[in-house]
């Protein structure tokens, strides 16, 4: 008995030692990491004078955040997911993610976006760039006035200094392709930086500044980065930075960062460039904390409605609803239906695995699979019919790119015909569906415009008509019939699968389930697959799929060359391989052959957007893919600690917080009472 | 001598049995089409739009010298045995190079194991507790009140019972932060407090769904061996029925509730998969999960291979102390 | 039939309510399944969004299906995959743990490492791992087998355990005295005691997998058109039910799982029960 009982004490000895080692641990590396990670110990003067404490007393009510700054002067913006690197702020180190408010408050681009327009502007350039006549030799001017966040200036050599960073650093991730374009960067003087490339470059700007999101371009100051033994491995806990904001402190596990205004952010390149560029003077709230709510969607509209957070990034339209049914504060891009923004530069769609060969790379099977979808439908069943159509492939219906390729190419696309191969001819647009769409709406009891320029800004231009007859003689054409309750190909039943990525980009997942119920009901033998991200980056490379629901990277600038250079066909590789290409393995020679050309041409002239639209149009005969909506995003604000967002009644800028250009948006933000 | 050659055979197994699982864990991911090159590059992409096909291409063979996936997959394993398996290093972690694999697991770690192992431990303590008393006294009214909370509970998927959690204490209530949000000042009692606050939750609720699975093997190992033939000598005998719970029904049960113990501790790494996720509690659960998604091996490799060496080494232990527990176990 | 009167007479409440409950889930999942009905997973079959009413008893979900057929699909192919991984995970466990126990010595040995591995092996990460590699195509069979792998495990090492002490027994060695061969006395002797904890393992198999199952769904690596238990909470959940309060959508699939559980739970303690009642006779 006794021999027994100390057995068993044993046994809980052994339970309470374990708890005790690991909380010894647990004490150990998080107590080091928070001491490291106090502003005081390793800033300069500037930060530490005022902490949170000292600018609390200035506050009237007093409330205070978790990290301990007065709720009424900082802004609460999420970001997507936490880091593994928490202290890091070096983005040239492959696990840094410059999303997590690096490249939105601190970085220094070389050029800008102006998302509204869809024009850049130079900011820490002082000009776009004079290139010589065959854009190989480019000069650029640098702007003066801005400073770093230590004091020091930001000049020519800062830039010529990172740009030969990145080149010359063989573990930097964009070290080969900068050793590839570069032969030279230099900086002439203190304002001035002539570039040398190896071949005629006419798109510096556009690859090397902001077009979307951001740009792996991010200026480091010379004077801290020429000092570390190894760029690559240094973390730059403490960042001195060119942004209007600098770390105050951040979270050891990663889910948030605290950003404190510059005390001299005028000297920052948003108090430079704002006032120039947008004739903006208004100082940006005194603390950014961007922090990360996790994957949970709960979490987040939970926090949203308590008002703990005054920006998220995307929701689903059910998660906005009920947020908005529980806080009257909350709401997005428009106030009522239909509430998201359909400027996101990434349409959802399908596209087809033609490196399989056929039916896949036969035109006719995929314009047949395309005219057997029912749109109405499917934007019903993706966002409750919110979304603009966004018909051509490749590219983006938003509301600059409508204006400058949708409107014009509108009479080309109502006279488009397909060739039925029984000799009669089907023109397969279809402008109606913005009407029905409003009426079917209205029905719903939902307040729709009438006006015929608002319907086409909330539906887009049109889409493609839903007609089987029309579609079955295509497929037909393809060798795809259908007989009895079969469809049949070569003598053999007709099987595909639909995939989709079910880790996130809910828009292109709902429109691909949509797409398989739909084609399913036809009597197609398809099966609906989902993939996680683990193989659906490497099955689309590797065309290993039969129809997928993808979201091509759009653009937001009138030259569309980024967008579809990697569509030029020399960049295919075999099945089975991935390479830098598509891997829908679109496969089109008069296509590829304006790629080619256009490389070569000024991305200004007026020959390169004909030579889009030329291309434009190929795509569009050849169906590259099947594209439904554009980018549609619910991105939610809260007004009742800030105001001053942009919305559809104050424009001044998309609801991008996620972008670098999300520093613009902060001086217009005014806090509550 | 009989328990030298007892403890050689079961180290034996030990090193087996860790040696056969790492080998799975390494070669499964690896069977599959599924590129850490390519997610890392759909990951830029994602993240920074367009690419320039150039600048693609040269990427991608940057990252595959890198990541160090070009020798053959045998040499690949050996190194692995060889730095992982033997000396614990495991790497750079390949979504977050160069981060080494080792520092990441070792920030989450702490969390994991105290949460996990403190809502275990205590749900393996009152659910064999409240389990012995439902199966010796089989008809008592609280007993079965008991039993019959935990069999409701048990079922309902462990998401669901967080999610009304989390609603009903951190959202309605607001006793309870939402997402566990711990300040970086060097104040360690602050820093103690938040977490503290923001564990409750999480601990609470691991508990509850962990305390019903006890409670139904508890019950029905009392109730078999109650019903043995040495429970009925001891009650002609005439001894009282708490001596009888306490020292043979409870004594001969606990002994194959100390072995699933230990198996279960595996179950901490997955089961707090979940929680991490509602709760946005920081550990090694979702850091698996995110591993996969992201086909990090070595981070993969990293976190499995130390949920297979902890629970191996923890029913190692348990097997050896146990004849000592139980005289009628020999070294056989 | 008389036989089942008196069973039914000497049965226990619990055992009664258990055969009951499961009773009721088979035959909405066997039975009621193969009534003629719309194609619960297609879309815009009916309006959406519609509370209850006589002719849909659950309402309808966003995407116009009927909640009621979904949740009958659900069940069907959730017990489906519970009773594949089942029986699976028992006749391997059974095979696996009695041949190890009988046969000793090398083969012994091997049986138990790899048994042993597949114990020590956190489950959950690997299905996630499994699940997320393999195209998440829509056969139920194949979510079973992948689910499986971790199911025969733990049964092998108890009935090997089992088998070791019965092999010990006064009875055995009678019957091995008697010349009867190995295989006959597995077949007469030992098998009825394995079946009948086999009984109790294979329903409480079923229910970790349709556990596991959920907990896949709930990540997102289920497959996308597989309709279980797991999968409708999901899908509910990814179109935010609760908090849009469409109570019956997300309630149904979860009340359901629950009820099931109780029902199963009821009949494994309500059988052992009635056994040891019966052995107490």
């Amino acid at each position: 008995m006794r021999k027994k009982v100390i057995a068993l004490l044993l046994a809980v000895v052994m339970l309470v030692s374990v708890f005790a080692a690991c909380g010894g641990e647990t004490n150990s590396s998080t107590g080091g990491d928070s001491s490291a990670s106090t502003p005081e110990s390793s800033t300069g003067g500037e930060s530490s004078e005022s902490t949170p404490e000292s600018s609390e007393v200035s506050t009237g009510d007093g409330e205070m955040t978790e990290v301990g700054t007065p709720r009424s002067e900082t802004l609460i913006v999420e970001f997507q997911s936490a880091t593994d690197c928490p202290g890091q702020f070096n983005t040239y180190c492959n696990g840094t993610s410059a999303g997590i408010g690096i490249h939105q408050l601190m970085s220094a681009m070389m050029w800008e976006m102006d998302t509204v327009k869809g024009e850049q502007f130079p900011e820490v350039a002082a000009d776009m760039g004079t290139p010589n006549d065959d854009f190989t030799e480019w000069t650029v001017k640098i702007r003066e006035g801005i400073k770093w966040s230590d004091g020091e200036d930001l000049n020519a050599e800062d830039v010529a200094y990172t740009m030969n960073m990145i080149k010359d650093t063989d573990s930097i991730g964009a070290s080969s392709y900068y050793k590839q374009v570069f032969k030279s960067i230099e900086a002439v003087d203190a304002t001035t930086v002539k570039i040398v490339t190896n071949e005629p470059f006419p798109r510096l700007t556009q690859r090397f500044g902001v077009t979307i999101w951001g740009n792996d371009l991010r200026i480091v100051p010379e004077h801290i980065y020429s000092q570390q033994a190894d760029v690559y491995t240094f973390k730059d806990e403490q960042p001195v930075v060119a942004g209007p904001y600098t770390v105050h402190s951040y979270d050891p596990n990663g889910t948030w960062v605290l950003y404190q205004r510059r005390e001299d952010w005028e000297q920052s390149t948003l108090g430079v460039v704002n006032k120039e560029v947008y004739g903006v003077t208004d100082a940006p709230p005194a603390w950014v904390w961007m922090r990360t709510l996790g994957d949970d969607e709960s979490t987040k509209q939970m926090a949203m409605i308590n008002n703990e957070i005054d920006v998220l990034c995307e929701v689903t339209p059910e998660v906005l609803e009920a947020m908005m049914a529980q806080n009257d504060k909350v709401r997005a891009w428009y106030t009522d239906f239909p509430y998201a923004t359909s400027d996101d530069p990434c349409s959802k769609g399908l596209s087809f695995s033609q490196g399989k060969g056929a039916p896949y790379n036969d035109p006719n099977f995929r314009w047949g699979m395309t005219l057997m979808l029912d749109f109405d439908q499917i934007s019903m069943n993706v966002f409750e019919g919110i979304g603009r159509a966004s018909c051509i492939p490749i590219l983006t219906a938003t509301t600059a790119m409508t204006e400058m390729y949708y409107q014009p190419m509108k009479e080309w696309l109502t006279n488009f015909e397909l060739d039925l191969g029984d000799g009669t001819k089907f023109k397969p647009f279809d402008p109606e569906y913005k009407n029905r769409m409003a009426e079917t709406l209205r029905a719903q009891g939902r307040d729709i415009p009438t006006d015929e320029a608002a319907l086409e800004d909330m539906f887009g231009i049109g889409w493609w008509k839903h007609d089987e007859e029309a579609a079955t003689k295509l497929l037909a054409k393809a060798g795809v019939t259908k007989e009895g309750d079969t469809w049949m190909f070569n003598g053999e039943p007709f099987k595909f699968n639909v995939s989709y990525y079910s880790s996130g980009e809910f828009q292109a997942a709902r429109s691909a389930q949509a797409a398989y119920n739909q084609w399913k009901a036809l009597g197609f033998d398809c099966t609906l697959v989902s993939e996680s991200s683990a193989t659906w980056s490497t099955n689309l490379g590797t065309g290993a799929y039969d129809i997928a629901g993808e979201w091509p990277t759009g653009g937001i600038t009138k030259d569309i060359y980024s967008q579809i250079s990697a569509y030029d066909n020399a960049l295919i590789k075999p099945m089975g391989e991935t390479g830098s290409g598509q891997g829908m393995r679109w496969d089109n020679e008069e296509a590829s052959k304006i790629i080619q050309d256009l490389a070569k041409i000024s991305p200004d002239s007026d020959e390169a957007y004909q030579m889009g639209m030329d291309f434009l149009k190929i795509a569009i005969e050849d169906c590259t893919m099947i594209t439904f909506h554009s980018g549609v995003k619910f991105v939610p604000t809260n007004d009742s600690h800030w105001t001053g967002y942009p919305c559809s009644d104050d424009p001044y800028n998309g609801p991008w917080w996620w972008w670098s250009c999300f520093k613009y948006i902060l001086p217009h933000l005014k806090a509550v009472g | 001598m009989k328990f030298r050659s007892y403890f050689i055979k079961r180290v034996l197994t030990w090193a087996l049995t860790i040696w056969i699982g790492v080998t799975f864990i390494f070669f499964i991911p690896r069977m599959f089409p599924s590129d850490p090159v390519q997610n890392m590059i759909a990951q830029i992409t994602a993240r920074s739009g367009s690419m320039d096909p150039a600048q693609r291409e040269a990427l991608e063979s940057q990252l595959r010298v890198q990541f160090g996936l070009e020798g053959s997959l045998m040499q690949q394993y050996g190194s692995f045995l060889w730095n992982g398996l033997l000396h614990f290093n495991f790497g750079p972690s390949l979504m977050s190079y160069p981060t080494p694999v080792n520092d990441i697991i070792g920030r989450n770690l702490p969390y994991t194991v105290c949460l996990s192992l403190f809502s275990t431990v205590l749900a393996w303590t009152i659910g064999n507790l409240i389990g012995l008393l439902a199966g010796f006294r089989k008809n008592k009214r609280s007993s079965k009140i008991l039993e019959g909370i935990a069999i409701c509970i048990y079922p309902v998927p462990y998401f669901i019972v967080a999610l009304i959690f989390q609603i009903v204490f951190a959202f309605i209530l607001g006793w309870f932060p939402l997402t566990t949000t711990l300040p970086a000042s060097g104040d360690a009692a602050a820093f103690w407090a938040a977490l503290l606050r923001a564990s409750i939750l999480p601990a609470v609720t691991m508990l509850l769904v962990g305390t019903g699975w006890w409670i139904i093997s508890m019950k029905s190992l009392a109730g078999t061996t109650a019903e043995e033939d040495f429970v009925r000598y001891a009650r002609y005998r005439g001894l009282s029925e708490g001596k009888i719970g306490r020292s043979y029904v409870f004594h001969n049960s606990i002994l194959t509730q100390i072995t699933a113990l230990a198996m279960s501790l595996g179950g901490v790494f997955g089961g707090s998969i979940m929680t991490e996720i509602i709760f946005g509690y920081p550990g090694v659960g979702s850091l698996v999960q995110k591993a996969i998604l992201s086909t990090d091996y070595n981070m993969i490799l990293g976190c499995i291979t130390i949920s297979i060496v902890a629970v191996s080494t923890a029913t190692l232990i348990v097997d050896l102390i146990y004849p000592f527990i139980d005289p009628r176990i020999r070294y056989s | 039939m008389a036989k089942f009167k008196k069973f039914w007479k000497n049965a226990n409440f619990r055992l009664k309510a258990g055969l009951i409950i499961t009773t009721i889930f088979f035959i909405i999942g066997f039975v009621i399944y193969f009534f003629p009905h719309e194609d619960p997973f297609a879309f815009n079959t009916y309006p959406n969004k519609l509370g209850a009413s006589a002719e849909h008893p659950l309402g309808t979900t966003n995407m116009g299906q009927d909640v009621m057929w979904l949740l009958v699909e659900a069940i069907h192919n959730s017990l489906t995959i519970g009773l594949i991984v089942a029986l699976i995970g028992t006749v391997v466990g059974v095979f696996v743990g009695l041949l190890a126990g009988f046969a000793g010595g090398a083969l012994d040995r091997v049986l138990m490492l790899i048994t042993d591995t597949f114990v020590v092996i956190p489950s959950l990460p690997i299905l996630i791992l499994m699940t997320s590699l393999m195209k998440g195509s829509s056969t139920v069979i194949l979510m079973a087998l992948v689910l499986a792998m971790f199911a025969w495990a733990w049964p092998s090492r108890q009935i090997r355990s089992m088998a070791l002490t019965i092999k010990e027994r006064d009875f055995i060695h009678t019957a091995r005295f008697s010349g009867e061969g190995t295989v006959q006395i597995v077949v007469t002797e030992i098998l009825p005691f394995a079946l009948s904890w086999s009984l109790s393992n294979f329903m409480n198999a079923v229910l970790s997998a349709i556990g596991s199952e959920s907990s896949l769904a709930v990540l997102g690596l289920s497959p996308g058109s597989l309709v279980s238990l797991g999968n409708m909470i999901q899908w509910a959940r990814e179109k935010n039910a609760i908090f849009t309060q469409q109570w019956l959508w997300i309630g149904s699939p979860i009340v359901a799982t629950v009820v099931l559980f109780i029902g199963l739970f009821l009949l494994i303690t309500g059988y052992n029960d009635y056994q040891s009642m019966k052995r107490g006779r």
